[in-house]
């Protein structure tokens, strides 16, 4: 019993019931002056400090750990890659390409927002009011691009277009510019059908981010009309042998306000979607293992904790082999894979989140929903972007030692089933139009299953 | 009035009885708990410590399992409770020091006349079992070696439930027997980390752990004789073995130990009016649990303690009997193959608090006691107060 709470409770009995007190009669005051003083006495000693003892030789056994590495035959079973998760237009942000690595096309399309309607501007007096009677006189298409992502160090020209077909921006690809149920309807010309051509640009990298078109007011006054699905701007790369990231645009406005008609006003007006398109749409790799892309790429593989481990030296000397693995030995458990170079039209130029999920339900792939992430880090297993370019061969480990202890025991600790079947995925799906690329089984580098295993002699009385 | 003073003892007496119920198992500290199955919790009051006493052969009652004839001299219901705050230092050979402290309850008791005589329930210390202690490894996971830090820690007790009736045969000899089981768990538990101290990485801990229920039965016989101006006695307990049951997820073993036979002697002479010297000893041959251990050395536990006490001192207006005595007795358990020592020098007083017709119906007992463990390698100097409170007539 802790000692405070017993002092206090024979104090607190004694002072609360007052046939108590008279035990002691004409004592009273003496008795509870008497517990008081005693009480620091108590009280000081009540600090409990376990005695660290200072001989090792008061650990019992010493455990012995090992790192095992299970071939993906031992372990591992059913690889299958899937595709067609989310689209383009969720990144939010575009793809130009003209025959980059021979064979990537890609083009951006954008759909306008509305134009500001009214403006406060000073009037001929003088007096700043708003005003709703804007004449526009022209504007710029300005586009921002990601120098880092880009391919190009040089300049590149751009070509910007009108659309001139209703597209979906959800659905829309190389070949389709609607592709609903019930409702696909191919480009009159693959890769957007036929633009009108609103002028070229060029965009110089180490002059800055922005690409500038200029617009007549014609062509600004068509893409007024919000409700329009056939409105809408493309951008071309026009020189071959790139791939430009687009990170966002937005349309500049000169407008001449009827309060003031001597002056010239700059609005600006921004984009309410993008998506991009491209060509050719990548197969999915017969032998190996893709994650990421747009829309996104899973891997599925079916996955066996062994629960017998034999043929380990150091583990055999301290423990009979073979030797049945309980789910508390196993220390630290990871997925290997191997990166290999991917395709280099999609090749990433930045890092590729990983991140790992229990499959629930595989029979309905590729629609099974997927349980939380096995991954400690909420952003996923970075890896490099060189480890799919000229660093592929990279040993990728994406560790689980928690799902690998539940699926050994058969459930989690919640008692539900352990599932046998884990997805491959990026974090945020799609991220990008790169993707990310591994060994496959059966290849020099097929995935492996990397465990640390600490074994101990059981704990025993003295 | 008498009513009065029946109604409010008994409330004390329930309000005691409340606190025994609640009570766990008790045990003190040292770092000697590491050797063997632990360091041994004599299960006495203030008295007993403060004279140096092994627990039996003193004047008036007693509610000390080790003295089952001083349970009839009770004579009234009567209720005790000890508490025992320590505090310890210690230094070994290789230049490690530290202080550690704690508070333990080793004695909880109710004792009630029946048939005659008087029966006891007590719940008394045996074992203190806790420890800790860490071992810093490398071990080679791959990629060169890795920190590894084993914490063991150990926490659990022996203590022991007794029931016990005695009953004075004449007016000058008593005699008493208590029937006691062993109870406690022992939790042993080993957590293995990786990595720098602080550094969350990814390999998680591995823990290996065992946790067992003690079990086992003592019986204690005693008889206590009173002559002219001495009380002379003994007692003689008799252990079963003791049994670690495994708990059912528990990998190690069941185990059984086999307690020895201890014998106790005490006797008090009244010198004088106001003078009592008291001396007691205790024979237990430990050393025969050796065979059962499978680390530390089980060594013999006998010893002897001796004490005076002047019973005409007053403090604020009360009687307040001043006791001093010495302690030397054998820890059963020890690291190293060598007999290790428990000295004390100890010295207490007595408060009276109310007494109605020669019987104490509440009173305290204070001792302060000095004393050192020593082995080769290690010395412990502890301070250890014990402080019990003895209420009556319930």
């Amino acid at each position: 019993m802790d000692g405070r709470k017993l002092v206090s409770t024979v104090l607190y009995q004694l002072l609360r019931k007052k046939k108590s007190l008279r035990v002691f009669g004409e004592h009273r005051r003496f008795v509870v002056l008497t517990m008081l003083g005693l009480l620091p006495l108590i009280t000081i000693g009540c600090q409990e400090q376990i005695p660290v003892a200072l001989d090792d030789q008061a650990v019992p056994g010493v455990p012995v750990s090992v790192t095992v590495e299970i071939p993906w035959t031992s372990f591992g079973s059913n690889v299958e890659v899937f595709g067609g998760y989310g689209s383009a237009e969720e990144i939010g942000s575009g793809v130009l390409a003209e025959d980059f690595a021979g064979t990537l096309n890609a083009r951006t399309l954008m759909r306008i927002g509305a134009y500001p309607r009214i403006a406060t501007v000073r009037d001929t007096t003088g007096a700043s009011r708003p005003d709703s009677t804007l004449t526009i006189l022209g504007g710029r298409f300005v586009a921002f691009f990601d120098t880092i992502a880009s391919t190009n160090t040089n300049p590149v020209r751009l070509a910007l277009g009108a659309t001139t077909e209703a597209w979906d921006m959800a659905t829309t690809s190389w070949t389709y510019a609607v592709d609903t149920i019930n409702d696909q309807r191919p480009w009159t010309e693959a890769g957007g059908g036929v633009v009108t051509p609103l002028g070229e640009a060029i965009w110089d990298p180490s002059l800055g981010d922005t690409a500038v078109f200029v617009l007549d007011s014609v062509q600004l006054a068509e893409w007024s009309d919000t409700t329009d699905l056939s409105i809408g701007a493309r951008i071309d790369i026009i020189d071959p042998g790139h791939r430009l990231a687009l990170n966002a645009a937005l349309i500049r406005l000169d407008a001449r306000p009827s309060s003031n008609p001597d002056t010239i006003i700059e609005l600006t007006a921004l984009t309410s979607g993008s998506t991009f398109i491209y060509s050719p749409f990548p197969e999915p790799p017969p032998d190996g293992v893709r994650i990421g892309g747009a829309p996104s790429w899973r891997t599925i593989l079916d996955l066996q904790i062994p629960s017998v481990i034999d043929d380990v030296p150091e583990l055999c000397a301290v423990v009979s082999c073979p030797h049945s693995l309980s789910p508390g030995e196993i220390s630290y458990a990871a997925l290997v894979l191997t990166s290999r170079t991917t395709e280099l039209a999609f090749q990433p130029t930045d890092s590729i989140r990983l991140d790992v999920r229990p499959v629930l339900d595989r029979a309905v792939m590729p629609k099974s929903p997927l349980g939380v992430s096995l991954i400690a880090n909420p952003f996923g297993r970075s890896v490099s972007p060189e480890a799919f370019g000229g660093s592929s061969g990279l040993e990728i480990e994406i560790p689980f030692t928690g799902y690998a202890r539940d699926r050994l025991r058969g459930k989690d600790a919640s008692g539900d089933p352990t599932p046998g079947t884990l997805a491959l995925l990026s974090v945020i799906e799609p991220f990008s139009i790169t993707f990310a690329s591994f060994e496959g089984p059966s290849s020099a580098g097929e995935p492996f299953l990397r465990l640390i295993v600490t074994v101990g002699p059981p704990v025993e009385l003295p | 009035m008498t009513r009065l003073w029946m109604t409010s003892a008994r409330v004390a007496g329930f309000l005691l009885l409340a606190l025994t119920s609640t009570a766990t198992p008790a045990y003190t500290q040292s770092l000697f708990n590491a050797a063997g199955l632990g360091t041994p919790v004599d299960a006495l009051d203030g008295r007993a410590r403060a004279l140096g006493s092994i627990g039996i052969g003193l004047t008036g009652g007693s509610m000390m399992q080790t003295d089952p004839g001083g349970l009839a001299r009770l004579e009234i219901s009567t209720g005790i409770m000890a508490a025992s705050p320590s505090w310890i230092d210690y230094s070994a050979s290789n230049s490690r020091s530290g202080t550690f402290k704690g508070n333990r309850f080793p004695l909880l008791g109710i004792a009630y006349p029946v048939l005659g005589g008087m029966a006891a329930i007590q719940i008394s210390s045996v074992l203190d079992q806790t420890y800790e202690v860490t071992r810093i490894g490398e071990t080679d996971l791959g990629d060169g070696p890795v920190r590894t830090s084993d914490a063991f820690t150990q926490d659990g007790s022996v203590s022991n439930v007794n029931l016990g009736f005695s009953r004075a045969l004449t007016d000058w000899f008593a005699t008493g027997l208590t029937v006691g089981r062993f109870a406690g768990n022992l939790d042993r538990t080993l957590v293995r980390a990786y990595g720098e101290e602080g550094v969350a990485g990814n390999v998680d801990t591995y823990v290996e752990s065992g946790v067992w229920s003690w079990t086992g039965w003592s019986l204690t016989a005693g008889a206590s004789a009173d002559f002219e101006s001495l009380r002379v006695a003994a007692s003689v307990q008799v252990p079963s073995e003791l049994s670690g049951t495994a708990a059912a997820d528990t990998r190690g073993s069941d185990r059984s130990f086999s307690i020895p036979v201890q014998y106790r002697v005490g006797a008090t002479a009244v010198l004088g009016p106001s003078i009592q010297v008291h001396g007691s000893a205790v024979f237990a041959d430990w050393s025969k649990m050796q065979d059962d251990l499978s680390s530390g050395y089980a060594k013999s536990g006998s010893g002897y303690g001796m004490g005076i006490e002047l019973s005409r001192a007053r403090l604020l207006g009360k009687d307040a009997p001043l006791r001093f005595g010495f302690r030397q007795t054998g820890l059963p358990f020890a690291f190293e193959d060598e007999s290790v020592k428990e000295r004390i020098l100890s010295g207490g007083l007595g408060l009276v608090l109310n007494e109605t017709a020669g019987f104490v119906l509440a009173g305290v007992d204070l001792a302060i006691e000095r004393g050192r463990r020593s082995s080769a390698n290690l010395t412990e100097n502890f301070w250890r107060a014990t402080l019990s409170l003895q209420t009556s007539g319930f």
